[in-house]
């Protein structure tokens, strides 16, 4: 099967498909829509968000359409093993952030944003740092999720790319912008709903119109001998490895989680956060073998595009209903992570910057709502732009993957060790972004000394990834073996070798250095050791609400307020 | 290997529709406990 061209539906079919999909969704939102919304429920909900809407939200959120396209690359790519090294680790940063989260909640069970339980701990310059890592994730996930929209538009019909990004940009901010993070949980259940029943028809349709089973074992002849391997080591180190770095850093980079782990319910953040990550690994998983059968039959991709391959195969061997599902899917999936970047950019806009930065302790909740709302106009606005002239992010992704990696130890090390300071939190970012540039780009000559010292580096930041993620279940003694057993794996095995992948090296380091400058600078202060329970009291909600049916007597305004510090 | 590949791709549509019914019963029970309790979904 080598279709010279896509299935391609008329102008009227796709407008009248994007209509009923975001037509719906808006009529949705309609049900929960208030005149007079409130500041805290448009950033969190009432903190209070059930098992079901919790984990249908966050597996909504963290599948994006880059997840199907890429998956399937992956398989294509990587061969029998390829579309677990996509899938696993991405549902693995679900898993591997709930611990964390559980002690973020504990720490201020009222927090919006990541962001204010740093401002608390630390203040301003650490905070800010981490709000800019997370607006650059959101504004770029925004642009990426525009940019497929506007791409499957102009390959399945003959509207052109930047009328299917315009649609997408516009469609997703009508029904976000007045109820803001509700809407977006909401729609997530309608949106997941969708997603996975298409996904379950769309899997085994296109396995059994290729010819099922035995075709596929048949084609395993088209293979090379590391794509027929489950265990390629090619595919782990060029697709498992470096995603398994970034697991952690996706998740503490990405406030959409953080935005949710403060809006479950506090005793449903495991199963919520479990169920997303079987969910989102079995539909990603899932699609990826798209990839598997297109490249067990031979099938090239159209253009030498590798997004094309799911949409080919759909094309080439399901009827048209099955490639409107396919559209469906596509555009739910994206409008789903879409809106979700939306909440997390006004909520940061509203608590981080205007709500501690600007009104510093006297926000008004109702000026908080038009920030909220300006900031989904104007990254809408943004986000739009910067698709529709396809602009190259490379350099940006680049700079937030490291800023990500950057983080991680900081922003954990803090709610777990009272001596980390914001001096150290500060400056151990700063300088590991430094040699992450140094490294990436080659600045220093990675030949000689120079590629060990680099090498040293990253296996402290191998260390620290495994060390974080054994703590993270098992607890600090755990942590701390199996970090120091990593540490010395990669001494032996890391050296020498590692400064042939930069990118990986590049990544190790900003981990590697941001945990020793943070340490060493903790170690050597002598400020005083914070004291956790003035978190809880630091951060708070901005507006003053009813009485629970369970939750005692109603705050008064300006008792909330004056929590704000 | 046949039947061995027929799992390997047909398992994930198949948890697919696990975690879709699990969530499905969920929000149910998620939107009668908040009935009761008088107060909103989300």
């Amino acid at each position: 099967m080598n279709s010279e061209t896509l299935y391609q539906f008329s102008t009227l079919t796709v407008i009248l498909l994007l209509l009923a999909f975001y037509g719906g969704t808006y009529l949705m939102t309609l049900g929960i829509r208030k005149k007079n919304e409130d500041a805290d429920a448009y950033m969190v909900s009432n903190h209070r968000i059930g098992f079901g809407m919790g984990a249908a939200s966050m597996t909504a959120t963290w599948i994006w359409a880059a997840s199907f396209y890429a998956a399937a690359t992956s398989g294509y790519t990587y061969g029998v093993s390829g579309p677990i090294h996509y899938g696993l680790w991405g549902a693995l940063m679900i898993l591997f952030i709930y611990p964390f989260g559980r002690r973020f909640r504990k720490l201020a069970p009222n927090a919006h944003t990541l962001g204010e339980l740093i401002h608390a701990r630390h203040g301003s310059s650490s905070q800010l740092i981490l709000a800019l890592s997370n607006v650059l994730g959101s504004v770029i996930s925004l642009m990426v999720n525009f940019t497929a929209a506007g791409a499957l538009v102009s390959v399945l019909s003959p509207l052109s790319f930047q009328a299917g990004v315009i649609i997408a940009g516009v469609g997703v901010l009508f029904y976000t912008l007045w109820s803001g993070f509700r809407a977006s949980v909401l729609t997530d259940f309608a949106q997941l709903v969708a997603l996975m029943a298409i996904a379950i028809v769309i899997i085994p349709a296109v396995f059994f119109a290729m010819g099922g089973p035995s075709e596929l074992v048949a084609g395993l002849d088209n293979l090379t001998a590391e794509q027929a391997n489950f265990f390629s080591s090619e595919a782990i180190l060029q697709q498992g490895a470096p995603f398994f770095v970034a697991v952690l850093a996706y998740a503490i980079g990405n406030q959409t989680i953080s935005q949710r782990l403060f809006a479950v319910n506090e005793d449903h953040i495991k199963p919520t956060f479990l169920t997303a990550t079987v969910g989102y690994g079995a539909i990603v998983i899932g699609l990826g073998m798209i990839g598997l059968m297109a490249l067990t039959l031979g099938v090239q991709p159209l253009d030498g595009n590798m997004n094309n391959l799911i949409p080919q195969m759909v094309s080439g061997y399901l009827p048209p209903v099955f490639i409107a599902l396919f559209f469906i899917l596509v555009i739910g999936s994206l409008s789903s992570t879409a809106d979700s970047d939306l909440s997390a950019l006004s909520a940061i806009m509203m608590a981080d910057v205007y709500g501690k930065n600007i009104a510093r302790g006297k926000a008004d909740p109702k000026r908080m709502l038009l920030v909220g709302r300006l900031t989904m106009i104007t990254a809408t606005m943004v986000g739009i732009v910067f698709a529709s002239f396809s602009l190259d992010i490379l350099v940006m992704l680049v700079f937030v993957g490291a800023l990500w990696g950057a983080i991680v130890f900081p922003v954990i090390a803090s709610c777990f060790w009272n001596r980390v300071t914001n001096a150290a939190f500060t400056t151990s970012v700063l300088v590991a972004m430094v040699l992450f540039c140094a490294a990436r780009f080659e600045l220093v000559d990675l030949a000689g000394p120079g590629g060990l010292f680099f090498e040293l580096l990253a296996s402290i930041g191998g260390g620290v990834i495994i060390g974080l993620m054994v703590f993270g279940f098992l607890g600090r003694t755990a942590g701390f073996i199996a970090g120091t057993l990593a540490l010395i794996a990669m001494l032996i095995f890391a050296t020498g070798f590692l400064r042939d992948y930069t990118v990986l090296l590049a990544s190790l380091t900003a981990y590697g250095t941001s945990t020793l400058v943070c340490v060493v600078m903790s170690l050597t202060s002598r400020q005083e050791n914070f004291d956790f329970a003035t978190i809880g009291d630091r951060v708070g909600d901005y507006d003053s609400h009813e009485a629970e049916p369970d939750a005692g007597e109603a705050i008064p305004a300006s008792a909330g307020l004056a929590a704000q510090r | 290997m046949t039947t061995l590949f027929a799992f390997y791709v047909l398992i994930w549509p198949a948890l697919t529709l696990g975690v879709l019914a699990l969530i499905c019963r969920a929000v149910w029970r998620d939107r009668r406990k908040a009935r009761e309790e008088h107060r909103e979904l989300v």
